[in-house]
């Protein structure tokens, strides 16, 4: 109501400002925001140089074990004596890679699916719909353990699948709704009366309407991802040691707590700061 | 006799002035009414009285009721007052109502011995339910009302406390001329058992049926008062004069000459036999008319009669149960055109207008500088065109809808409602717009409207639902 | 009862029966894929978890692969499967060689008494948190929940439960960390799954308790004349409600996410703790019966709460609502 010029409570149908309208075109970060998106960063700069910088997290080195923090190596080391901050940073790469693929993925395939489904309606509809109430009443954990089960070895393929097909349902889901109520709003009729066909109203009327929730899902989508690939590794039945996972490295440095507590606190300190940032990003709170 | 005055009532947002008035008082058994335009104070006057005013503004003043003064910058100390003394009929009744809450508990609780006796309360509430004719609702939803049946109830709710101060906030909203009778009537009711009552309104015909006074607002202050057979018949004040010539029986223009219609013309849109349902409710049937170049039709009557639909199935937006709609080549590819009731919902609302309006002049080849030259003639500034659709006002909004629609030189447009929830004023100015295009360039107009008198200064041939069978007059 | 009263009960009936169904083939032939994949030394896996490591040899691993029938065609033994399915036979336990019905049964017990500890705390204290909040909306407290809210969001249900563990039974030696059995066991499980729902709750009643004591119908209850309290408890619980309930339910695969995990990380003797073990050891049958009743809980979760919106709300129902 900002830019009435006389914001008379009774009479907004013909003031007819809508608040978010004009939030949107200011579209500045807040600082919670810049703060989140600049964390982000760092963490993702630590994963992606990380790893082409430090050692091999691999080379065990047993005469070293647990070697509290020193300059050169800012975490110490772990039971076997390998570099932990080198592991960390495998760890992360593995991380964020893992979830953007299993977020994009979703994103495209959910997206696609749930503006088809409000678009031609009929069995495509009752079709996708049918698939996503089985879907979405499966929690994502089980169908991942499923998956997980299927893999004899926790392969980092099958933890891709499992994520992505559990995660499409939600932008399936958000989309198809939204695009239900666009595209049977007056401005898309008004758009076909004139006749300025599809691309006309994806471009300006289901694009600019999708885009804020599915980036917000897909923060969200993020933090889930990562979540469960380490809460997997976390309980034994996701990725397998060697391989330099965090929620595996806080299971392996947990009982180390009392004599080497960098080695478990390390991993739970990156996990926190990744899900907060991705937490912090999105430009509100939507409960799906 | 109970009286009821205000002394020197400001309310103030920052430095800006929203409401000043000097003096003002009301007497039992004599209305006052206020008219005035959007944005014109009017509603926070009476918010400001009753104590329920937003937070962020600022009010003075002294409210005298009964020889108790009330200091108006203290909102709290009126609640004592609520129910019993002062009470306040909202603005949108199927909104003030609790979705969750039969109607009959609704109107009870307001009844002072409520928290006591319910059983009696609720034999008060059954009453006064009867009274005002829905005695058989009383066990109903809120949901299943229809807009005059709900503002009934609240009626009812607003009044069981007994309160002789009764504060009506813009009643009118979306009533057919039907349930505007009824409500003048109970208003009138009201008045005459020795109450006191203020009626904020944009309708004119409202405020010449209750009668009593009359007080006109512009810009927060009141530019003219006085009994209202004389302000409503011969106004002083220029303003006062331009409403009263913006309701749609005493305009004159150009356009409304009628014009010449080709009987042999092949009608652009022939409809025969349409019938339409929804669910166990038919809403109408046998409907066949055609629609020949130029001509100017009304789909006119109460709200939830299916005028809209009827107006869908002739664009064949929407499909009949039975019947057919015939489209001539005329009105093929973007040559007819509709104007909505909320144009902001008919624009795409995160997009800026120029890149809406650009899409229509590229994918149909208007020619350069057509957008800004129609945009001229409608009285429309340039700059518009760089915000969203929800930074323009409503009426200014419509217009552009308007030039949207004539950039395809349409053969007919359909305008829903299109200036129903604009105030008076705007009204005029944008169905001036309208018909001066139409006319302009021989393009028929379908018009649905609950408002006969705007079907009557615009449309010469109506359509009437809502009767036993729709009638052509 | 009215007509369309009935009807709308049939339509919940119909609808989550159908999911229901859906979800039991969906994880069916998921496990049956599983089954399949299930690698030769796999038989030999399980027969070492069921005779010992001593005696696994290649006898004991073929009588294993028989009993898994591995030798007949894919489609039979999909339609054996889903038959079994259908008649409610779930074999026995691979490892334990127990009845798998029975086995579920006893898990489903602990996780049915975390379930509803944690929903209770959960709804107590994000209810009280929320409404507290919403009383001055911008203020002090308000502020301090949203800082928890976040901070609760941001902490996966592991790292909440190693957090607790640290906490209220290494350093303070408050309460048994791992265990199953006595009440004090089940203090921590349930309390960090509390904790973590919580933060939800507590936004989401925080921000529809704004919302209707802000609405026009509360307004005008108030201008009827009602005292607070009278307003609050005849409109605004149940209004706050009508938004709560579906979240609720919205919130059931969450909830049972948690489950999985927080019965793990205690060793609390339910569904997800068999889940894990089952997936560890390829123990199939109890893996199929364990994961079919952690979905249909969740089903019978949403179908509770869609009876409940039904009773609270007498509005025909929107479309596209909620898990």
């Amino acid at each position: 109501m900002r830019t009435a010029r006389r914001s008379e409570p009774s009479d907004v149908n013909t003031a007819l400002v809508r608040p978010d309208a004009i939030a949107e075109t200011s579209g500045r970060w807040s600082a919670s925001r810049v703060l989140a998106a600049s964390v982000l960063v760092v963490i993702a700069a630590f994963g992606i140089i990380g790893p082409l910088m430090l050692p091999d997290p691999a080379t065990q080195d047993l005469s070293r074990f647990l070697e509290p923090p020193t300059w050169a190596e800012p975490l110490g080391r772990d039971d076997y004596g390998r570099s932990v901050i080198a592991r960390l940073a495998h760890a992360t790469r593995l991380s964020l890679v893992l979830a953007a693929l299993c977020v994009g993925t979703a994103l495209v395939l959910g997206t696609a699916a749930g503006i088809a489904s409000a678009w031609f309606g009929g069995w495509v509809d009752a079709a996708l719909r049918g698939l996503s109430e089985v879907l979405v009443a499966l929690p994502a954990l089980l169908v991942v353990l499923l998956f997980a089960a299927l893999a004899a070895d926790g392969s980092l393929w099958t933890l891709y699948i499992g994520l992505a097909l559990v995660q499409w349902v939600e932008y399936f889901r958000v989309v198809r709704a939204r695009s239900g109520l666009v595209l049977g709003s007056p401005a898309v009729e008004a758009a076909s009366l004139l006749r300025l066909g599809p691309v006309h109203v994806l471009r300006r009327h289901l694009w600019p309407e999708l885009r804020p929730l599915v980036t917000t899902l897909a923060s969200l989508g993020m933090v889930t991802c990562i979540l469960a690939v380490s809460t997997l590794g976390f309980i034994k039945v996701g990725l397998k040691p060697p391989r330099a996972e965090l929620g595996l490295m806080v299971t392996e440095g947990f009982p180390f707590y009392d004599s080497a507590p960098w080695m478990s606190v390390a991993p739970v300190l990156v996990l926190f700061l990744l899900t907060a940032c991705f937490l912090g990003l999105r430009r509100t709170e939507v409960t799906t | 006799m109970s009286q009821l005055k205000l002394h020197e009532l400001t309310v103030r947002h920052g430095d800006d002035a929203l409401v000043d008035v000097a003096d003002l008082s009301l007497e039992a058994g004599r209305a006052l009414t206020i008219v005035g335009e959007s944005g014109s104070g009017k509603s926070l006057l009476a918010h400001a009285l009753m104590g329920t005013i937003a937070a962020g503004l600022r009010v003075n003043g002294t409210m005298t009721l009964e020889g108790a003064h009330y200091d108006l910058a203290d909102r709290a100390n009126r609640k004592q007052l609520w129910g019993t003394e002062l009470a306040l009929l909202p603005q949108e009744p199927a909104l003030a109502l609790d979705p969750t809450m039969r109607v009959r508990g609704q109107v009870a609780e307001g009844s002072p011995g409520f928290r006591k006796d319910h059983a009696s309360a609720l034999r008060r509430a059954d009453d006064a339910l009867d009274h005002l004719g829905l005695g058989h609702a009383t066990g109903a939803w809120p949901h299943t009302l229809s807009g005059g049946m709900a503002q009934r109830v609240t009626y009812a709710a607003a009044t069981i406390g007994g309160a002789r101060v009764l504060i009506v906030d813009e009643p009118t909203k979306g009533l057919d001329s039907d349930a505007l009778d009824r409500l003048a009537d109970l208003l009138s009711e009201h008045v005459a058992g020795g109450g006191l009552l203020i009626t904020i309104t944009h309708d004119l015909r409202l405020a010449r049926r209750l009668g009593g006074d009359v007080l006109v607002m512009r810009d927060a202050t009141v530019v003219e008062q006085g009994p209202a057979d004389q302000v409503l018949t011969a106004p002083e004040h220029d303003y006062t004069r331009r409403l009263l010539a913006a309701e749609p029986s005493r305009w004159r223009y150009e356009w409304m000459a009628a014009p010449a219609s080709d009987p042999s013309a092949e009608p652009l849109v022939l409809a025969e036999g349409l019938a339409k349902s929804y669910g166990d409710t038919e809403l109408f049937r046998d409907v066949s008319l055609d629609i020949r170049p130029g001509e100017r039709w009304a789909l006119a009557g109460p709200s939830g009669v299916g005028k809209t639909t009827l107006g869908n199935i002739l664009l064949r937006l929407t499909q009949p149960d039975r019947g057919t709609v015939r489209h001539h080549a005329a009105v093929s590819n973007g040559k007819l055109q509709k104007l909505y009731q909320d144009p902001a919902l008919s624009f795409p609302a995160r997009v800026r207008l120029a890149d809406a309006m650009r899409d229509v002049v590229r994918g149909h080849q208007v020619p350069e500088g057509r957008v800004e030259s129609l945009m001229g003639t409608l009285g429309l500034p340039d700059d518009l065109l760089g915000r969203l659709p929800g930074q323009v006002s409503g009426g200014e909004l419509q217009r552009l809808a308007i030039v949207r629609a004539m950039l395809l030189e349409p053969a007919l447009v359909f305008a829903d409602e299109a200036t129903s929830r604009l105030d008076p004023l705007t009204q005029e100015r944008t169905m001036d717009c309208l018909m001066s295009e139409l006319s302009r360039t021989g393009c028929a107009l379908l018009l649905v409207t609950h408002d006969h008198e705007l079907a009557t200064a615009v449309a010469d041939r109506h359509v009437r639902l809502g009767e036993a069978a729709p009638s052509h007059v | 009862m009215s007509d369309t009263r009935r009807r709308l009960i049939a339509s919940v009936l119909l609808r989550r029966t159908g999911q229901g169904l859906g979800v039991a083939l969906a994880v069916s032939v998921l496990c049956f894929l599983v089954v399949r994949q299930l690698p030769g030394d796999a038989a030999y896996r399980i027969a070492a978890g069921r005779y010992g490591d001593d005696l696994v040899n290649a006898e004991s691993a073929a009588a294993v692969r028989a009993e898994l029938g591995l030798d007949r065609s894919a489609w039979q033994q999909l339609g054996d499967w889903l038959l079994d399915l259908v008649q409610l036979d779930f074999g026995r336990s691979l490892v334990s060689s127990r009845p798998v019905l029975a086995e579920v049964g006893y898990y489903l017990l602990g996780t049915l008494q975390l379930t509803a500890a944690a929903l209770g705390i959960a709804i107590v204290l994000g209810g009280t948190i929320g409404v507290v909040a919403a009383r001055r909306p911008g203020g002090v407290l308000d502020r301090l929940t949203t800082a928890w809210v976040a901070l609760v969001r941001a902490l996966p249900p592991f790292l909440l439960g190693l957090l607790l563990i640290l906490l209220l039974s290494v350093h303070f030696g408050l309460l048994p960390a791992v265990g199953h059995g006595n009440s004090s066991s089940l203090v921590l499980p349930a309390l960090t799954l509390a904790v973590g729902i919580s933060g939800l709750i507590a936004r989401v009643t925080r921000d529809t308790v704004i919302d209707v004591t802000n609405s026009e119908q509360v307004q005008f209850a108030r201008t009827k004349g009602l005292g607070e309290r009278v307003v609050l408890v005849r409109h605004v619980l149940r209004n706050t409600g009508v938004v709560l309930v579906p979240y609720l339910g919205a919130q059931a695969v969450i909830l049972i996410e948690g489950v999985v995990v927080v019965e793990s990380l205690f060793a609390w003797q339910g569904l997800g703790h068999a889940l894990v073990h089952a997936v560890f050891w390829r123990d199939v049958p109890v893996l199929q019966a364990a994961a079919l009743a952690l979905a249909r809980l969740v089903v019978a979760i949403n179908t509770v709460v869609d009876f409940a919106v039904l009773g609270l709300d007498p509005r025909p129902r929107r479309k596209g609502v909620l898990a």
